[in-house]
């Protein structure tokens, strides 16, 4: 199971949808995306990097060759991809806690939807009908979401206190210097490697003490090259 | 109906069916052998992903079938047929949830990354191939209909072929060109122990010291120094 990489948590959900119900969902996700105050409850989750639901029709599985035979389903089938900071247990709690009529009305007509609340028939349905995954890339592990959105701030911040640094006096440098300080106040803060949060976690240190011998013997063969 | 686009990231979700049969001289699925080929990327110092451009993050996922929870669901209708002893058998039957199953097995990729405001799909999966083109013929070389590809183009064309269309897609992160993602965080990071290291210095100091650390982490050059995709290490 390689669910995790670096901070990040990666969830498939698969789900199925009584095909003549499926368009009423479809209804659902389209109103919410013409209308994003729909979307504010998923935004206070500020743990998520990126998700997206995707409905598939019973016959809309992709046919790539005569030889593949067609599918024959009874149901359509509801997607549900997340990339999320922190473990399995945080994520769906805190979807309960913070979206329970919003994760209702997007599984509202998923066959045998348990409803977000209460959490542990919740917990059974996700688990349930959650796929593991077996490849998982972040492109940067060390960071959480917030922050990547934090690091655009401060990115931005530098930048334009930059196009002044050499203007006014030492002290007229030191108290905008200040002024940056405190206007980034929130978006600070060093990134260090996750710490083990699961048995994946686990895996996955036992895989990065793997790579640090695996690079030693590199750079031992390397250097025996040299000599 | 639905968007894969939100802002400049794009979803992409593809499902490519493996093909049904064992892989010849060997006692393993093709399905399987995607599988395990998978996982043995993990075995790697770094995913082969790390080479595919504006990449922010993705999944690879072998479907081998859909499942049906026939526990008792939460709506009004689920539990008065579940639990009312006057439902006839027919009908209870007919409430609880069907088998199903798939013909075949999916390899399944699902895939964020920076597209532009217009979703340059084409020009991202042209990179993909440009970059690892011997992992990808690692993967869907046991899928059908993937003998016709044979170039970056022909791979676009296959990939798009096999995507599915995100009902909604929602991006609570940023946006922006990975490289542009990676330059802040390595911003972030170096300018957080800069404040910590210069907290209490005289005026004159602190400047000289900014000064030298903002020739050094150079904030608006893209190509260095900063943080290389996938780096998991500081």
């Amino acid at each position: 199971m390689f669910n995790i990489a670096g901070k990040s948590y990666a969830m498939n959900v698969i789900t199925p949808v009584r095909w003549y119900l499926a368009w009423l969902n479809k209804v659902i996700f389209y109103a919410a995306l013409k209308i994003p105050s729909t979307l504010s409850g998923l935004i206070t989750l500020s743990l998520i990097h990126y998700a997206r639901w995707v409905i598939i029709g019973r016959n809309q599985f992709p046919h790539m060759a005569p030889e593949q035979p067609r599918e024959q389903l009874k149901y359509s089938y509801m997607l549900f991809f997340s990339n999320f900071n922190g473990s399995w247990d945080q994520y769906v709690d805190s979807f309960t806690f913070s979206i329970p009529g919003g994760l209702d009305m997007f599984w509202k007509w998923n066959v045998r939807y348990s409803k977000s609340v209460a959490l542990t028939p919740f917990h059974r349905y996700i688990q349930y009908n959650q796929l593991e995954t077996q490849h998982y890339y972040n492109a940067y592990p060390l960071a959480a979401s917030n922050d990547v959105k934090s690091a655009k701030t401060v990115k931005a911040a530098l930048i334009a206190f930059d196009q002044e640094l050499r203007k006014g006096t030492d002290a007229e440098f030191l108290a905008r210097y200040n002024t940056l300080l405190r206007g980034l106040q929130h978006d600070m803060g060093d990134m260090y490697p996750t710490p083990i949060v699961s048995m994946a976690a686990y895996q996955l240190e036992r895989r990065h003490q793997r790579h640090e011998r695996q690079l030693q013997e590199l750079k031992a063969a390397a250097s025996e090259g040299g000599v | 109906m639905g968007s894969n686009i939100s802002g400049s990231a794009y979803a992409l979700t593809i499902l490519s069916p493996i093909r049904n049969g064992v892989v010849p001289g060997q006692e393993i699925a093709f399905a399987d052998k995607v599988r395990d080929t998978l996982q043995n990327w993990n075995l790697l110092i770094n995913s082969p992903m790390t080479k595919v451009p504006q990449t922010y993050l993705c999944r690879y996922f072998v479907l081998d079938d859909v499942y049906t929870q026939s526990l008792p669901g939460g709506s009004a209708l689920d539990t008065l047929i579940d639990f009312l002893p006057i439902v006839p058998d027919s009908l209870r039957k007919w409430a609880m949830p069907t088998e199903d199953h798939l013909q075949s097995r999916y390899l399944v990729f699902s895939c964020n990354f920076h597209g532009g405001p217009n979703g340059d799909v084409d020009g991202y999966l042209q990179g993909m191939w440009n970059a690892i083109s011997s992992n990808i013929r690692e993967v869907w070389g046991y899928c059908y209909g993937f003998e016709k590809v044979h170039d970056a183009a022909s791979f676009a064309t296959y990939m798009k072929q096999c995507q599915l269309t995100a009902s909604l897609f929602f991006v609570g992160s940023n946006d922006e060109p990975l490289p542009e993602q990676l330059k802040a965080l390595y911003l972030k990071q170096e300018f957080a122990r800069f404040a910590v290291a210069n907290q209490g210095l005289d005026a004159a100091t602190v400047r000289a010291n900014y000064l030298a650390f903002s020739q050094r982490v150079k904030p608006t050059d893209l190509n260095g120094p900063t943080w290389v995709p996938g780096q998991y290490r500081l």
